[in-house]
């Protein structure tokens, strides 16, 4: 049988769920559809930073919405999200690092952020134990900071569902098929979808779902890797970016106490394989004792990959494509959890009214690939 | 059981708990995982991912080895960051 409905997400993650909530509290008769249960790609292995210091203007403007959404999302959802304002503080190691750093603040300050470059006797007062051997100071946000990736992602599946949304685990779409402006989606449940409006919000899988629509997105999936120790006392509030010895990034679960956190591998290691190393294993707990020498005794407690979904410039791709009715919502480069909230709000006001309060050009699937990311 | 029995001692999650996530609708171990956090304890789900897939099976009907989904992630067991830091050195050695 074939259900009617205003709007069809694809993809149980975040960035989904958030893209469906959103479209449901515009008044659509949203469905959303999931191959696996939710969180089950890219967001369930985010270890769930938030942070504006981006390096161009369009995602610092988002992700300061981000920022106040998630801010508000304890009441927005009626569940805890774990959002805590700990900062996040980017350690420079060089003068080079310092002075790429003061570039873009100079940026992120005329958009209203509270950002400052702090000497590295500030950073070991703000981090206790942070070693500063050839730290020439760090850049800090006091406003970013970290939420759980699973109560957002819930919590908006929550919120479909009681505002008379569908929300369709262990269902896969087989086709997309256009007639009279409107889609009509297959799943292997033998059901039949129909919707004016398709969101595609597959992260990883991205190019192999707007494939079905016949579009061409250069979104490919690189694994990076992540691991969590044991819950202890608060030691600090950061997440902590560092680049000595091939770099690293954690921080501590507020309410947990885990340390959680992940490397960027170089070279760069290709397709959307979720499995572990025992190179990062050991590699990544180095970097730790590193940093904060005072965690060795800290016990690693599992260890996990995930994708990161690249664009050629590091931005997503947010908003419609030449296929009309048929909206994207993915590439983040690792950021799709961050962005989530003010990017659902934003794809729902493009589709519920036309344009959105936030330009998003730079996300523009048509664009020119001139920008660069320069904070990874 | 009784309601309020705890089924994942790590996380101090109670039977009733994991009841009503699983009348809500979401009936896998994955998915109990990700709101009631079992299995991301100390322990990694070697105590509680029995007892919560047997409530599932009770629920659903389905096969154990059908529910039973989870996969188990390195390491073995909790090692010190000291050590698995200094292994690395050794390996390189």
């Amino acid at each position: 049988m074939t259900h009617s409905l205003d709007s069809i997400v694809i993809g149980g993650g975040v960035v989904g769920t958030a893209c469906a909530y959103y479209l449901a509290r515009a008044g659509h008769k949203v469905c959303l559809v999931e191959r696996s249960y939710l969180a089950a790609g890219s967001t369930g292995r985010c270890i769930g930073g938030i942070r504006a210091q981006f390096g161009t203007e369009t995602t610092i403007r988002i992700m300061q919405e981000s920022i106040r959404l998630f801010q508000g999302m304890k009441e927005e959802l009626g569940t805890d999200i774990d959002w805590y304002a700990g900062g996040y503080l980017f350690v420079a190691e060089s003068e080079e690092r310092k002075k790429a750093f003061l570039k873009v603040m100079e940026l992120q300050r005329q958009l209203g952020l509270d950002v400052r470059f702090i000497s590295p006797e500030e950073a070991a007062r703000l981090v206790p134990g942070l070693n500063t051997d050839g730290v020439v100071g760090a850049a800090y946000c006091p406003t970013d900071g970290q939420a759980n990736p699973f109560a957002v992602t819930y919590g908006y599946a929550r919120q479909v569902k009681a505002r008379g949304g569908r929300v369709l685990t262990d269902t896969t779409i087989r086709s997309i098929e256009r007639r009279n402006g409107n889609s009509m989606l297959a799943t292997d449940k033998n059901e039949r979808l129909s919707a004016p409006v398709v969101v595609a919000a597959t992260g990883p899988w991205l190019k192999q779902t707007a494939a079905m629509v016949g579009l061409d997105v250069p979104v490919l999936a690189e694994r990076h890797e992540s691991l969590v120790t044991e819950g202890v006392g608060r030691l600090f509030d950061s997440m902590l970016v560092d680049y000595r010895g091939g770099g690293c990034y954690f921080h501590q679960h507020v309410r947990t106490g885990h340390l959680v956190g992940c490397y960027t591998p170089v070279p760069n290691v290709p397709g959307d394989r979720a499995d572990s190393s025992f190179e990062f294993l050991c590699e990544m707990p180095r970097r730790m004792v590193n940093l904060m020498p005072k965690l060795a005794p800290l016990k690693v407690l599992r260890q996990w990959g995930g994708s990161y979904e690249m664009t050629p410039d590091g931005s997503p791709f947010v908003g419609s494509t030449p296929v009309e009715g048929f909206y994207l919502a993915g590439g983040m480069c690792g950021h799709g959890f961050m962005l989530a909230p003010a990017v659902g709000k934003l794809l729902a006001e493009i589709i519920t009214t036309g344009k959105s309060s936030i330009d998003l050009a730079e996300f523009a699937f048509g664009r020119s690939f001139r920008y660069a990311e320069l904070l990874r | 059981m009784p309601a309020e029995t705890i089924a994942c001692r790590c996380e101090d999650v109670s039977e009733a708990e994991i009841e009503a996530v699983l009348d809500e609708g979401f009936t896998s171990l994955e998915a109990v995982k990700r709101i009631l956090r079992c299995g991301m304890g100390h322990c990694q789900g070697r105590t509680c991912r029995t007892t919560i897939a047997r409530m599932i099976v009770r629920k659903t009907g389905r096969p154990l080895a059908e529910v039973l989904t989870v996969s188990s992630r390195p390491p073995l067991k909790p090692t010190p960051i000291g050590i698995l830091a200094s292994a690395k050195r050794k390996a390189r050695a």
